[in-house]
C-alpha cells in the first residue's frame, strides 16, 4: 500500500548530502562548544553542523535540543558517533578540553589538554584533510601549535581564536568610554591570549583619528584618563566572568562565529587570530601568537605588517620565548 | 600674570563634536528576560542573534551569576546589534520594556510532570509579576516557566493586564518539534510541513491531524486513519515523540534550552515587528469551544505589537474539543485551589 509520503510527493532526484557545501564540525559540547554551535547556526553560514564529544548522552541530548529548533534554522545538525561522520568538513572548531578553573592561569592547563588533543587532531585531519582547524581550547596559543604539529597541516590552515575575543572586549570598553558603538572603534590586542597580551595603542582609532594623537600619554601611567586600565580590564575579564558565573561562553561563541563566517565565505576580513609567527617581528621560534590576519577559505590568507613600537615587539618576543619554553617540554 | 587653571580636554571631547545634545531617547524595542538560568539565557542569546531589541535587560535573584551573564553578553557587543545590555536584581532596570519574558522558577526534574511544579512557582511569581508591571505598564508578558498554562493564568491574575497582553509560550515548542519530526519522515524542511499541536502544553496536548498538510495537500485525505490506533503507518507515534521529547532531552543533558530559546525568539519577533503571524500560544480561552473557566490553553493566535490580536477559529472534531475541555477542567481543578491570586 502506498504510504502518505508516496502519495504526497513525486520523487524526482533525492538531494545528496551536501559534500561541496559548508560543513562545520565542532568538537566538544560544553558551554563554549554549544555557544559556538548556536551562534554558527543562527548566522546561517554552515549547511551542516556536526557535533562530536566523548560524553555520548550529553552529545545526543544537545543535538536533539538543537534539532527541535530546526523550524527556525537553515542547517542540518548531526551528532557524530565517531570521527568518520566529521568527514569533509571545511572548518573544524576545537573547544574540547578541560576548563580553566577560577584563578588558574591558562599555562597551567597545558599537558592535560595535550593528551586530549592527541586523540582528536589526528582523527580530524584524517577525515577532513583539506579543512581549516580553529582551536579555541586554552591555553590557545600553545594548543594551536600542538594542533599544527599533530595534524601535519600547512600552518595557514591551523588558527587559534587567540586575541579575537580580547580585541572585541577592548573595543567594547573603549566604545563605552567614548559612547560610540564598538564596531566604530578600531583597535587590536595582539600577541599571547591572556595575561601578557599587547594592546596596540598606536593604531587604535575612531574614523581614522588615533586616540594617541589626541592624548600622547594614553599608554602610560601618567594619563589622568587612565586609558591603560582598559587593557588591564580586558585581561581580567575572563577571570571575572568565571568568578561570577563559573565559565565564559556567549562572547567566545559569538567571536568564533564571525571567524567561521570569514573562513566559510572567503570574506578576507582582518581578524586578530593566533597564527604561526616565526620570522615575523624578529621571532625565531615555532610559536603561534595573535596578529591581524586576513581570513578566507584557505585559512590565513595574509598577515598585516603592523608597525609596532620597540616595546611592543620586545613584548611579543618575550611571549614567544615563554611559550617556546613550555612547548619544547611537551610530549607530542 | 594670570594663573590659569586649565582643565585638560578629554580624548572624547577632542574627538567628538556633539550635535543632538541632551540625553538620547529611551529604547523603542526593549526586551527584558526574567531568570538567567539555561532557558532564560537561551532566550536572550537567540533574541540578540535575531537583532530584535535595542536594549536587553536581565533580572534574577542570584547576583553573581546575573552580573557574569550580563558581562559575557556585553563582551560580545561587537558582534551584535543591541547597543545596551543591562542587568540588576532591582526591577527598575526593566523599566520601559515592550516585551518581558518570564523564565524564572524551578526546573522540571527528571520524570516530574509539569503540574507538580505549580505551587513552588506561584510563590516566586507573586514577587516578580507586580514589579514588572509597575515598571513597564504597557508591556506584553510572555510566560515560559512551567507548568506554562497555569503560570500564564497566574501571571494574568497577578498583573492586572488585559488578557491579550499576557501570553504563554504554550505549544509553540511542541508544534515546532512536531513539524521537525513529521518533516523528517516526509523528507521536507520543517517550514514546509504545516501542523498544529494545541491545548495543554505537555502530556495532554492535542495534535490537530485534520489540519496537517504540505503545500495545502491534507495528509488525512491521503490517509484517513492518520493519528488513530488503526493507522498502519503509525503516524500517531510522532505526537507521542513530541510529548516525550522534553523528558528525553532532560534525561540526556539535564535540561532543555536551545529549542525553547529559539521558539521564544520567534514569538518575540512577531510581537516586536508587528508581523501578525500565527503561532500556537497559550491564551485565555474562556468562551471558546464550550469552555467556561478562566483557563489558558494554546490556540492559533495572531501575534503583533498589541499582543494576541485575534484567534483563529480552527475546525476541531468532537474528540479534539473534548480533549481541550478535559484539559480546561484539569487546569481549573488546580487553579481554583491556588492561594492569594
Amino acid at each position: 500500500m502506498a504510504t502518505v509520503k508516496d502519495k504526497l510527493i513525486q520523487e524526482v532526484k533525492p538531494g545528496e548530502p551536501v559534500v561541496a557545501g559548508a560543513k562545520v564540525t565542532i568538537v566538544g559540547v560544553g558551554q563554549v562548544g554549544m555557544a559556538c554551535a548556536i551562534s554558527v547556526l543562527q548566522s546561517n553560514v554552515a549547511d551542516d553542523v556536526t557535533l562530536i564529544d566523548v560524553m555520548k548522552d550529553k552529545l545526543k541530548g544537545e543535538v536533539m535540543d538543537l534539532q527541535h529548533g530546526s523550524l527556525f534554522l537553515k542547517s542540518t545538525i548531526t551528532a557524530a558517533e565517531d570521527y568518520s561522520e566529521t568527514a569533509n568538513s571545511k572548518l573544524c572548531i576545537i573547544t574540547a578540553g578541560v576548563r580553566q578553573k577560577e584563578g588558574e592561569s591558562r599555562l597551567n592547563l597545558v599537558q592535560r589538554n595535550v593528551e586530549v588533543f592527541k586523540h582528536i587532531i589526528p582523527n580530524l585531519a584524517k577525515y577532513s584533510p583539506d579543512a581549516v582547524l580553529l582551536v579555541v581550547s586554552n591555553p590557545v596559543d600553545i594548543l594551536t601549535y600542538v594542533a599544527w604539529k599533530l595534524s601535519g597541516f600547512p600552518s595557514h590552515r591551523v588558527i587559534g581564536s587567540g586575541t579575537n575575543l580580547d580585541s572585541a572586549r577592548f573595543r567594547f570598553l573603549i566604545g563605552e568610554k567614548l559612547k560610540i558603538n564598538s564596531s566604530s572603534v578600531h583597535g587590536y590586542i595582539i600577541g599571547e591570549h591572556g595575561d601578557s597580551s599587547v594592546p596596540v595603542w598606536s593604531g587604535t582609532n575612531v574614523a581614522g583619528v588615533t586616540l594617541q594623537s589626541l592624548n600622547p600619554n594614553l599608554d602610560t601611567e601618567n594619563d589622568p584618563e587612565e586609558w591603560k586600565k582598559i587593557h588591564k580590564q580586558v585581561v581580567e575579564s575572563a577571570y571575572e566572568v568565571i568568578r561570577l558565573k563559573g565559565y565564559t561562553s556567549w562572547a567566545i561563541g559569538l567571536s568564533v562565529s564571525t571567524l567561521a563566517q570569514s573562513i566559510l565565505k572567503n570574506l578576507q576580513i582582518v581578524h586578530p587570530v593566533s597564527c604561526l609567527v616565526k620570522d615575523l617581528h624578529g621571532i625565531k621560534e615555532d610559536v603561534f601568537l595573535s596578529l591581524p590576519c586576513v581570513l578566507g577559505s584557505s585559512g590565513v590568507c595574509g598577515v598585516l605588517k603592523q608597525p609596532l613600537k620597540e616595546s611592543e615587539t620586545t613584548h611579543l618576543k618575550k611571549s614567544s620565548e615563554t611559550l617556546w619554553a613550555v612547548q619544547k617540554e611537551l610530549k607530542l | 600674570m594670570h594663573s590659569c587653571n586649565r582643565i585638560m580636554a578629554t580624548v572624547q571631547e577632542k574627538l567628538i563634536t556633539p550635535i543632538a545634545g541632551g540625553a538620547s531617547e529611551g529604547p523603542r524595542n526593549k526586551v527584558t528576560v526574567v531568570g538567567v538560568g539555561q532557558v532564560g539565557m537561551a532566550c536572550a542569546i537567540s533574541i540578540l542573534l535575531r537583532e530584535l531589541p535595542d536594549e536587553l535587560a536581565l533580572v534574577d535573584v542570584v547576583e553573581d551569576r546575573l552580573k557574569g551573564e550580563m558581562m559575557d553578553l556585553q563582551h560580545g557587543s561587537l558582534f551584535l546589534k543591541t547597543p545596551k545590555i543591562v542587568a540588576d536584581k532591582d526591577y527598575t532596570v526593566t523599566a520601559g520594556s515592550r516585551i518581558v519574558i518570564v523564565t524564572a522558577g524551578v526546573r522540571q526534574q527528571e520524570g516530574e510532570s509539569r503540574l507538580n511544579l505549580v505551587q513552588r512557582n506561584v510563590n516566586i511569581f507573586k514577587h516578580i509579576i507586580p514589579q514588572i508591571v509597575k515598571h513597564s505598564p504597557n508591556c506584553i508578558l510572555v510566560v515560559v516557566s512551567n507548568p506554562v498554562d497555569i503560570m500564564t493564568y497566574v501571571t494574568w491574575k497577578l498583573s492586572g493586564l488585559p488578557k491579550h497582553r499576557v501570553i504563554g509560550s504554550g505549544c509553540n515548542l511542541d508544534s515546532a518539534r512536531f513539524r521537525y519530526l513529521m518533516a523528517e519522515k516526509l523528507s521536507v524542511h520543517p517550514t514546509s510541513f504545516h501542523g498544529w499541536i494545541l491545548g495543554e502544553h505537555g502530556d495532554s496536548s492535542v495534535p490537530v491531524w485534520s489540519g496537517a498538510n504540505v503545500a495545502g495537500v491534507n495528509l488525512q485525505t491521503l490517509n484517513p486513519d492518520i493519528g488513530t490506533d488503526q493507522d498502519k503507518e503509525g503516524w500517531k507515534e510522532t505526537h507521542k515523540m513530541v510529548v516525550d521529547s522534553a523528558y528525553e532531552v532532560i534525561k540526556l543533558k539535564g535540561y532543555t534550552n536551545w529549542a525553547i530559546g529559539m521558539s521564544v525568539a520567534d514569538l518575540t519577533e512577531s510581537l516586536t515587528k508587528n508581523l501578525s503571524r500565527i503561532h500556537p500560544v497559550s491564551t485565555m480561552v474562556k468562551g471558546m469551544y464550550g469552555i467556561n473557566e478562566d483557563v489558558y490553553l494554546s490556540l492559533p493566535c495572531v501575534l503583533n505589537n498589541s499582543g494576541v490580536s485575534s484567534v483563529i477559529n480552527m475546525t476541531l472534531n468532537a474528540e479534539e474539543v473534548a480533549k481541550l475541555k478535559k484539559s480546561a477542567d484539569t487546569l481549573w481543578g488546580i487553579q481554583k485551589d491556588l492561594k492569594d491570586l
